[in-house]
C-alpha cells in the first residue's frame, strides 16, 4: 500500500514533470524573444553574377549572422535597362521585401525615383556617390580616383609619352566605367601620355585594335572587368600582340582575371574589398530596418596589387575569402 | 428525486471534462484549418545546395538552371527565387544549408550531395518538413530514394556516356588508326584519369568506355592510371608525372571528364609533348572550346539545356503541387536522364 505521503510526493513528482515539460517545449512559461526575419532583395545592375562571386560571399555570411533572409535577383534582358531593374524593385516591394539593396543600371535615375518617393523601401544603394536629399543608405566606390591611382602606377612602369589606349565596352557606359577611365586619362595626359579612347563592338574590331596597336611600347587600361577579360583573352591567343604591350591594366577580381593576373596576361589591377562589400550592405540593410544604423554612407577602399600582390597574406584573404 | 438529481449532478460534473476537450478539439481544428479555397501560388523558393561550386560541371548546370529560372518566370508570370549555397565539398555544411533552405521557408530543394551515400540525413529532414527533394549529379543510394516518393534524381547515364566515349575513339581509330597508334606498333598506349572512388559515375565510365574500345577493336594496352577527383591542377601533376616515368610512350589518354582531360593537356603543352590524343566526357564550356580549337579529340556532352530545364520543371511542378511535366518522363517515377551526344574535334585537312 502506498501511504500518503508518497501519493503526496508522486503528485508533485507528476506535477514538476509537466512544469519541465511546458518549460522546455512551449512558451506557456518562458516565452522566447521573436526575432524578427528580414527580408532583403539585392537586385544588381547585370544579367550575371560574375563579378559578386566575392560579393556574394560575404552577403551570405551577414545574412546568417543577422538572421536576416536575403535573395539575390540578376536582370533579365541581355542589355540591362533601367526600366527592367524599376519593375523588378516593384516586383520585390509587391512581393512583401522589407528591404532592398541595388546597384544601380543608371544610377541618376534611381537618385530620381529615391528622392521623388517612386521606390518606398528602405534601401542600400551600392554606387559611384552617396544619394542626396533622402535617408537612403549607401556604399560607394570611387572609381574615378581608383583610375587617378592606377594612372599613378602606370606612370613608374610605362615611359613617359607613351601611347595609352583606354578601352570602354560595347554596351552602354556605366557610371563606374566612364570615371574610372576619365580618372586614368587626367593623370596621364597631364604628365604627357596620349590617351586615345578605344570602343571595340565585335571580336573583329578587337582584332583590329590590338593588330594595329600604333608602336611598341603600348599601354591598354580596360575599363570594365568584362573588357579586361576579353583583352586577356585574345592575349592569350596572339603571342605577338603582348610583344608590342607594355602593359595591361585593369580593373575586377574575378576568378578569370586573378588567373590572368597569375599567368602575366594582366600586368596590374584595381580591387576592392568585395566580401566587405557584401556583408556592410545586408549589415546597413538591417540596421536600417531595424531604425539602429547610424551609418547612412560607406566608401570602400580601392587597392592596386600586381601578381607579386597576390600570394600576400592581406590581399589573398580579400580576393579569396573563406566564409 | 433526489436520487435522480444527484446523479445527474455527478453526470454534469462527467461531463465538463468531456466539454472542454470538445471545445479544444474544436478549438485546434480552426486553428489548423486553412483558408477555405488555396489561394493560387504565385512565386515558389527553390533551395539548391551544390557539393563544390569551383566544379565547372556544376557550375555550367547552375547557370543553366539560373536561366530556365528567369524563362519560367517570364513565361508563367510565376515568381521563382533560387537560394544558391556551395557545400565546399563538407556533407555537413550541406546539412546544415538544407536545415536554413527548410527554415526559410523552400518549397523544394535541388540538392547536388556531397557524399552519395549518406543521404538520409537530408532526406529525414525533407521528409518531416514535406518539402520534396531533386537530387542531381551524384545519385543517393536506391535504399534511400525508394524511402518517399517525393524523391527525384537527375544524372546522365553513366553508361551511356562511357559507351559514347569509347565508340568515339573507335570511331575515330577506324578511320586513322595512324593518329592515335602514333608508333605504328599495332598497340594503343594508354593512361586513365579517373574521378572521385566514391562517386558512382566514376566506377562506371571508366568500366564501360575500356569495355567499348576492346569490343570495338582498338588494340589497347594500360600503361598506368590515377585518381585526380575530377580536378583539372590534380590531373595536370598526374600527367607530368606519368610522362616523366614514361617517355614517347603515352598514345591515348581516357578520362572520366573535361576538366581532368584539360589537366593532362596542361601538363602535355607544359613538356611540349604533342600528338597525344585526349578524350573527356561532360562537355563543359572550357571543354567544348577545346575540342573546337583540336587540342581534345572528343567530349560526350550532355544537353545541359535540357537537363538545367528538367531539375527547374521538375523542382518547380513539385514546389506548386503539380503534376510533373510529361516531357521529362521519369524511370521508375523518380529518375530522368538527359540526353547526350558526341562532340569531336573538325577533322585535318
Amino acid at each position: 500500500m502506498i501511504g500518503r505521503k508518497s501519493k503526496v510526493f508522486i503528485f508533485l513528482y507528476l506535477i514538476f514533470l509537466v512544469v519541465l515539460f511546458l518549460m522546455c517545449s512551449t512558451d506557456l512559461i518562458i516565452r522566447e524573444p521573436e526575432k524578427e526575419i528580414y527580408k532583403v532583395a539585392v537586385i544588381i545592375e547585370d544579367v550575371r553574377d560574375d563579378n559578386y562571386g566575392n560579393f556574394r560571399k560575404g552577403m551570405d555570411q551577414a545574412a546568417i549572422e543577422l538572421n536576416a533572409d536575403v535573395r539575390f535577383i540578376t536582370l533579365y534582358e541581355e542589355k540591362p535597362n533601367a526600366e527592367g531593374q524599376m519593375e523588378l524593385i516593384d516586383r520585390e516591394g509587391q512581393d512583401g521585401v522589407d528591404g532592398l539593396i541595388v546597384a544601380p543600371v543608371d544610377e541618376r535615375r534611381m537618385t530620381e525615383a529615391l528622392q521623388e518617393n517612386r521606390v518606398t523601401l528602405p534601401a542600400v544603394i551600392l554606387g559611384t556617390e552617396p544619394v542626396k536629399e533622402t535617408e537612403t543608405g549607401s556604399i560607394t566606390i570611387d572609381y574615378r580616383e581608383m583610375g587617378r591611382g592606377l594612372a599613378e602606377k602606370i606612370k613608374e612602369r610605362a615611359p613617359e609619352g607613351s601611347t595609352v589606349l583606354l578601352v570602354e565596352g560595347a554596351c552602354k557606359i556605366s557610371g563606374a566605367e566612364s570615371g574610372f577611365l576619365t580618372g586614368a586619362a587626367e593623370v596621364l595626359e597631364e604628365n604627357g601620355y596620349r590617351c586615345n579612347f578605344e570602343r571595340p563592338e565585335s571580336e573583329e574590331t578587337y582584332r583590329e585594335m590590338l593588330e594595329g596597336l600604333p608602336e611598341q611600347g603600348c599601354v591598354l587600361v580596360a575599363g570594365s572587368p568584362e573588357t579586361l577579360t576579353e583583352i586577356a583573352g585574345f592575349l592569350e591567343e596572339d603571342a605577338e600582340g603582348c610583344d608590342r604591350i607594355a602593359g595591361v591594366y585593369g580593373r575586377g577580381n574575378t576568378p578569370s582575371i586573378l588567373n590572368d593576373l597569375d599567368s602575366g596576361l594582366i600586368t596590374g589591377l584595381c580591387v576592392t574589398d568585395e566580401f566587405s562589400r557584401g556583408y556592410f550592405s545586408v549589415l546597413m540593410a538591417v540596421k536600417e530596418l531595424e531604425k539602429a544604423g547610424d551609418t547612412k554612407s560607406m566608401v570602400m577602399d580601392s587597392y592596386y596589387i600586381e601578381k607579386k600582390d597576390l600570394r600576400e597574406p592581406k590581399y589573398e584573404k580579400m580576393l579569396f575569402p573563406v566564409e | 428525486m433526489r436520487k435522480c438529481y444527484f446523479l445527474w449532478n455527478k453526470r454534469r460534473k462527467g461531463l465538463w471534462p468531456a466539454a472542454l476537450c470538445l471545445a479544444a478539439a474544436c478549438l485546434f481544428l480552426t486553428a489548423c484549418s486553412g483558408p477555405a479555397e488555396e489561394e493560387e501560388k504565385k512565386s515558389i523558393r527553390i533551395g539548391v545546395s551544390l557539393y563544390r561550386g569551383d566544379d565547372t560541371f556544376i557550375n555550367n548546370i547552375r547557370s543553366e538552371l539560373e536561366a530556365n529560372a528567369k524563362k519560367y518566370e517570364q513565361e508563367k508570370g510565376i515568381k521563382v527565387t533560387l537560394d544558391i549555397q556551395d557545400a565546399k565539398g563538407s556533407q555537413n555544411t550541406q546539412n546544415s544549408q538544407v536545415e536554413r533552405f527548410i527554415s526559410l521557408g523552400c518549397d523544394v530543394l535541388c540538392i547536388n550531395p556531397v557524399d552519395r551515400m549518406d543521404a538520409s540525413v537530408i532526406i529525414d529532414k525533407a521528409m518531416t518538413a514535406e518539402v520534396p527533394v531533386v537530387f542531381f549529379n551524384r545519385q543517393p543510394v536506391e535504399e534511400d530514394m525508394n524511402r518517399w516518393d517525393k524523391l527525384y534524381y537527375i544524372g546522365v547515364d553513366a553508361k551511356e556516356t562511357a559507351v559514347l566515349q569509347g565508340q568515339m575513339v573507335v570511331d575515330f581509330y577506324k578511320k586513322q588508326p595512324s593518329e592515335i597508334d602514333l608508333n605504328g606498333d599495332g598497340v594503343v598506349n594508354y593512361v586513365l584519369l579517373e574521378g572521385e572512388s566514391s562517386h558512382q559515375d566514376s566506377l562506371i565510365r571508366t568500366e564501360w568506355s575500356i569495355k567499348t574500345l576492346k569490343n570495338g577493336g582498338v588494340p589497347i594496352e594500360k600503361i598506368t592510371g590515377g585518381i585526380a577527383n575530377w580536378e583539372r591542377s590534380q590531373a595536370s601533376a598526374l600527367m607530368e608525372q606519368w610522362l616523366g616515368e614514361y617517355p614517347d610512350t603515352i598514345e591515348l589518354v581516357v578520362s572520366n571528364n573535361d576538366d581532368m582531360a584539360l589537366g593532362a593537356i596542361d601538363a602535355l603543352e607544359r613538356a611540349g609533348v604533342s600528338g597525344v590524343n585526349v578524350v573527356g566526357t561532360d562537355g563543359t564550356i572550357p571543354g567544348i572550346e577545346a575540342v573546337e580549337s583540336g587540342k581534345l579529340l572528343g567530349t560526350v556532352s550532355a544537353n545541359k539545356e535540357i537537363y538545367g530545364s528538367a531539375m527547374l520543371e521538375i523542382a518547380a511542378s513539385c514546389a506548386l503541387g503539380e503534376a510533373l511535366p510529361e516531357e521529362y518522363p521519369l524511370m521508375d517515377g523518380t529518375y530522368y536522364w538527359p540526353p547526350q551526344e558526341i562532340l569531336m574535334r573538325p577533322e585535318k585537312d
